[in-house]
């Protein structure tokens, strides 16, 4: 892991990022996008004023062709960026904090750690039916400090998360007193 | 106003024949693709520099580079297959 360095004796538990669920609706309008060109040549002919249209759309025309493979390859760059923003955004929980590690765009990075001794509480949030089903949900960790707040939007089984950082949250009184 | 029927635009093909003097349709489409081509790689060359830097470790890493390099240069040969080898 480049983004922090591990104390000693900390480990990683577990690393997770969104739901894939999610990741494909962020892809559905590359998906949208991309067959229109195949669509159009079907759906123009049923709009009669608009039917002498659809015999442009022949991709056997150099010209059509060429549009066509730039106009998915504009797309499929898209959309592999889409995924590599997906996959480069990601919650690791270590054996002493949660780190959160946005890529909100290229070049435009955040690392962020919340201490595990300083959670005071930690909340799931399943709402919806396809959320339910899939077992998609948010976890908010809150501090003793009211502003701070961490919170993992759509992360796969959240109530199985929120139990392992509760697990590694130590206990109050295993905490130093400095006395 | 009478109702009149649409009026049919002029197709791309047709459009390209007003081309100002010197200026081809098959160079315009070249340039075309060219600016393409150099978004396409510099958008690359950038998202694979985040690939390495942050998920080099991974193992997802270079099966999702070489899965893309392998999708664009079918989709480039296939956009050109129109122009230069035709």
């Amino acid at each position: 892991m480049k983004e922090f360095e591990l104390e000693q004796g900390e480990h990683v538990i577990l690393q997770v990022r969104k739901h894939w669920f999610l990741f494909l609706g962020e892809l559905l309008p590359f998906f949208i996008i991309a067959i229109i060109p195949f669509a159009l040549p079907k759906i123009l002919p049923l709009a009669p004023p608009l039917a002498q249209y659809a015999g442009l759309f022949d991709y056997s025309v150099p010209l059509m062709r060429a549009a066509l493979g730039i106009w998915l390859l504009i797309i499929w760059t898209g959309a592999w960026g889409a995924f590599t923003r997906y996959f480069l955004n990601a919650w690791v929980l270590t054996s002493q904090r949660i780190v959160n590690i946005k890529q909100r765009r290229f070049f435009s990075r955040e690392v962020s750690s919340l201490f595990l001794s300083r959670i005071q509480d930690v909340t799931t949030d399943v709402s919806g039916i396809i959320f339910s089903l899939l077992g998609i949900g948010n976890i908010k960790a809150q501090t003793a400090a009211e502003d701070v707040e961490f919170v993992m939007h759509g992360i796969p089984r959240p109530e199985q998360m929120r139990d392992l950082i509760l697990k590694y949250v130590p206990e109050e009184d295993a905490k130093p007193t400095g006395v | 106003m009478p109702e009149q029927p649409l009026q049919p635009f002029s197709p791309p093909t047709a459009l390209l024949t007003y081309l100002p003097n010197g200026i081809t349709t098959t160079s315009m489409v070249e340039w075309a693709l060219y600016a393409v081509f150099a978004f396409w790689a510099v958008y690359t060359i950038i998202a694979v520099y985040h690939w390495l830097k942050y998920s080099h470790a991974s193992w997802v890493a270079f099966p999702a580079i070489a899965v893309h390099l392998f999708i664009s240069f079918a989709l480039i040969a296939y956009a050109l297959s129109g122009t230069l080898f035709v």
